[in-house]
Order: structure tokens, then C-alpha cells, then sequence
């Protein structure tokens, strides 16, 4: 019938009426955000502790942007040591591709979304300073795998 | 001297009314838009957003009232209150109650169409006066739309006005009194359907709202012929344009919907202006509802369902409703005999 589509979208906009907003009072209020949500990437830690970075620079190497740089020292023992682990949160975009690569399930995309800051230098993250790299404490016999 | 306070007293309560209506309309407008799209609307001024509006008003008093350099002053000046003015008087014919009016007119139907009708003159010159694009295509699609979409609403008000037998809208609320076969209210809407539903779409036109608000589009013209004006000479645009949705509304109530009066039951005095309010924002609900849920038209579509369909209709209506209304007591007779 002529017309019958006018009469179907309001019939559709007044459904919406009753079915109560989808939005929340956002800064009081926060939705939980879905599992694979990705925001800023962050380090993982071991059940020690300790960070699971081998510092192997896969994701370095990997980004499209450029983001993630190590500043990597040897040992005296010969391993690897972390002096730097810098991340440029400013210039990510969020893809997960670091994550992806990681063969050691170093790093996740955290549900860390509240990003905005007031100094610009805030955007640049030191993720991991001055810690021995994983691969560097395996050497020691500190952990076996 | 206490005509002249009298008078005062009524042009004061009109613009009080059309004050409280303007930043009433507003809030209504952002809530009910909001929960047609699942938003929440205003909720931070005050509890429930209800300072909001006020907040806005304040905001647009105080603003700096800046006027483009190549504007034509006297024409930019003027036109806000070219259109804010006839909207203000369209007030005049509006029946609150059995007692209750700014005054009675045999020909306050008129009166009110006419003023309304002034208004795309103040938009088309608002529109020209701001020497901008946008505000010139504004102000003549506006002209254009609100022109067109007069005849129609003008013709769908006369079956009502056949059936009353007059303009005066206190007779016409009054002839909608009483019920039809002891249970039907005898609201003109049950046999003028047909004018209603010109009248509802016309009246939509008129106020230039969603799917008619090619003048304003914000999208495509920003706002406008209202584009190059701020500070409380838009306001007033503004709340002409909610004072008219208020009228076209209220007009409608007491044409098809028995104005002032409650079905069934006989309407105390007091009870009256509550019952119109009411009616009247129930009508200014639906105009928002149909706001909320309708794309904009097109220009060219929207001047051809008006010449090609809606005008024939409602004239071809008031022929048909004539011949009823003359030929139903010949009938009616026969049948008898």
C-alpha cells in the first residue's frame, strides 16, 4: 500500500522509544568492553613477574607504523638486556599486528581506552626499562622451555 | 483604561504562553528525539536536562549580534521579527477554554492562516537580506515549500469548518460537543479523515519540520536562511518556528479533535485549558514523532506531492464533503418517507 512504508518506520522509531536507550551516562557509567577489544598494547608478566619480552625485536620489526622501538644491551653473560622498551601510543593505530607476531606472548592488546592526556610527551610509553630480557634469565637456567 | 489594561494582560499571557512553549517545545523535542533514537537526550544541566533549554537561552542572550559585512542591514534586521511577529498574533484565535481566549472572531480561522502565511516572507527576506548562498537557497525553498503547502491546509480546514457552519474556532469547538449514535464523540476527525490526514502532512510542511525542512537541511544548507544570523535574532527564528508548530497543532485540535472539550463526559471550566495543552502536545508529539523517524524529501518531490496529489485531494474532498452535507438531509428524508 502507498504510504505503508512511512507507517512502518514510525512504528520502528516508536519500538525504539520503548526499548529504553542503548547509551550510557558515560564518564559515571562504563560499558565492559568485548573480549577482543584492542587499545593501547601492553607487556605481559610472567607468574614471577617477570616480563615474557625475549627482546627478539619480531614486533619491532613488524609494525606498520613505526610505533615500537627496543633499545637492547648485552649482558656480561652474553644474554639480552632491555635498557628501553619505548612505544609511540600516539602514532598506533591500533592494529594488533605486534601481537599477532610475538611468538612468546609477550605483549596484548590491553582495555586500556581512557587515552587522552594533556602532554603531548605522555603519548610516548616506556613499556619495559632496564630489565633483563627473557631469553637473557633462560640462559642463567632461571626457567626451563 | 481597563480595556486597555485587559488588553494588556491577554498580550502578555500570550507571550508568556509562547515563552514557556518555546523552551518547553525544545526540551521535548531533544528528549523525544533522543529516545526515538535510542539516546538518552539532555541529562547534565539540572535534574533530567530540564535547565538545558535555559541554559540556551542565556547563551543566546548574551551572544554578540553580528551582522555580515555585505548584508543588506535594514532588510537582516527586520526579518527575524517578520517572523517572529506573526507567529506571536497567530496566539489571537486560540480557544484555551469556554472562557478562555485571547478574543472571539467570526473569522479567527482566517485570521490565523493569513498570519502564518506571512511568514516566508520574513524568511524569504532573511534569507536574501544575508547575502549568502545558503541563506538565499533557504529562504526560497522555504518560500516555495511554505507557499505550496498553504492551499492544501487552507482546503482541509473548510470540511471542519462546513460542518460548524463557521470560521469563529469557539463555534467550531462548540459544534464538536455531544456524541454521535451515544458513544462516538462528535469530533470532526471521525468524518473528516481524509482533511486530517492533509492537514497533518501540510501542517508538517508548514512549520517546516522533518521530512519538510528542506529550508533549514542541516546537512546540505546548514540552517539555512537562519545561517548568517546569531545571538537572540536566530532565537527568535527559533521560537517562531516552535511557536508555529504550537499553533498548527493547536489549530488542529480544536478543527478535528474538539479543542478544549473531553469525550463522554461534559468539561469543567477549569479543566478546559488543561485538556487543549494536553491535546495540542499530544499533536506536537507526533509532528516530533514523524521528525524523528523520516528522511528529508526533495525538493522537486516534495512541491509535486503537494501541486499533483495533496491539492487535488483535499479539493476534491470539499466538493464530495459539499454535495454530502447538502444532499444528506434530501436523503435522509427520502428514506424516511
Amino acid at each position: 500500500m502507498w504510504g505503508s512504508g512511512i507507517l512502518k518506520g514510525m512504528a520502528i522509531t516508536m519500538r525504539n522509544m520503548f526499548r529504553g536507550p542503548i547509551t550510557v551516562m558515560y564518564p559515571e557509567q562504563k560499558l565492559t568492553l568485548p573480549e577482543r577489544a584492542r587499545w593501547a598494547v601492553a607487556p605481559r608478566y610472567d607468574e614471577e613477574g617477570a616480563p615474557k619480552c625475549t627482546a627478539c625485536l619480531i614486533c619491532v620489526n613488524e609494525c606498520p607504523d613505526h610505533v615500537l622501538n627496543l633499545e637492547v644491551s648485552r649482558t656480561a653473560e652474553g644474554g639480552k638486556h632491555i635498557d628501553r622498551y619505548v612505544y609511540e601510543l600516539g602514532a598506533c593505530m591500533m592494529c594488533g599486528l605486534c601481537v599477532e607476531a610475538c611468538p612468546f606472548d609477550a605483549i596484548e592488546m590491553s582495555h586500556e581506552y581512557e587515552l587522552a592526556t594533556r602532554d603531548p610527551h605522555d603519548l610516548v610509553r616506556v613499556l619495559l626499562r632496564d630489565v633483563d630480557a627473557a631469553s637473557a634469565r633462560r640462559a642463567k637456567g632461571g626457567d626451563d622451555a | 483604561m481597563s480595556m486597555a489594561l485587559g488588553i494588556l494582560a491577554r498580550f502578555g499571557a500570550m507571550l508568556v504562553l509562547l515563552l514557556v512553549n518555546g523552551v518547553m517545545l525544545i526540551y521535548m523535542l531533544r528528549k523525544v528525539l533522543g529516545h526515538l533514537h535510542l539516546r538518552i537526550g539532555p541529562n547534565r544541566v539540572g535534574p533530567f536536562g530540564l535547565l538545558q533549554t535555559t541554559n540556551d537561552v542565556i547563551k543566546l542572550l548574551t551572544k554578540e549580534d553580528l551582522r555580515p559585512a555585505s548584508a543588506d542591514a535594514w532588510l537582516f534586521n527586520i526579518a527575524p521579527f517578520l517572523i517572529f511577529v506573526p507567529s506571536f498574533m497567530a496566539y489571537i484565535p486560540l480557544v484555551f477554554g469556554p472562557t478562555l481566549a485571547v478574543t472571539s472572531l467570526d473569522t479567527g480561522l482566517l485570521l490565523a492562516f493569513a498570519l502564518t502565511s506571512l511568514v516566508p516572507l520574513g524568511v524569504l527576506m532573511a534569507g536574501w537580506a544575508s547575502n549568502s548562498k545558503w541563506s538565499l537557497i533557504g529562504g526560497m525553498r522555504a518560500a516555495g515549500q511554505q507557499i505550496a503547502y498553504e492551499v492544501p491546509l487552507l482546503l482541509s480546514a473548510l470540511g471542519p469548518v462546513m460542518m460548524a457552519g463557521s470560521m469563529d474556532p469557539v463555534k467550531i469547538v462548540a459544534a464538536q460537543s455531544g456524541v454521535w449514535l451515544g458513544f462516538i464523540p462528535r469530533w470532526f476527525v471521525l468524518p473528516q479523515l481524509l482533511a486530517f490526514v492533509v492537514y497533518a502532512i501540510s501542517s508538517q510542511a508548514e512549520t517546516q519540520q522533518t521530512p519538510f525542512d528542506m529550508s533549514e537541511a542541516e546537512s546540505e544548507l546548514i540552517t539555512g536562511f537562519a545561517n548568517e544570523y546569531g545571538g537572540m535574532r536566530f532565537g527568535f527564528m527559533y521560537l517562531a518556528e516552535f511557536s508555529n508548530t504550537f499553533v498548527v497543532s493547536a489549530i488542529g485540535t480544536m478543527l478535528f479533535f474538539g479543542g478544549w472539550q473531553l469525550p463522554w463526559v461534559a468539561t469543567p471550566a477549569w479543566l478546559a485549558p488543561f485538556v487543549f495543552i494536553a491535546k495540542t502536545y499530544t499533536g506536537i508529539f507526533v509532528m516530533m514523532w514523524a521528525r524523528g523517524s523520516l528522511p528529508r524529501f526533495r525538493v522537486d518531490q516534495m512541491l509535486s506531492f503537494c501541486w499533483k496529489v495533496l491539492i487535488p485531494v483535499s479539493l476534491a474532498w470539499v466538493v464530495v464533503w459539499a454535495c454530502v452535507q447538502r444532499l444528506w438531509p434530501v436523503v435522509a428524508m427520502a428514506v424516511s418517507r
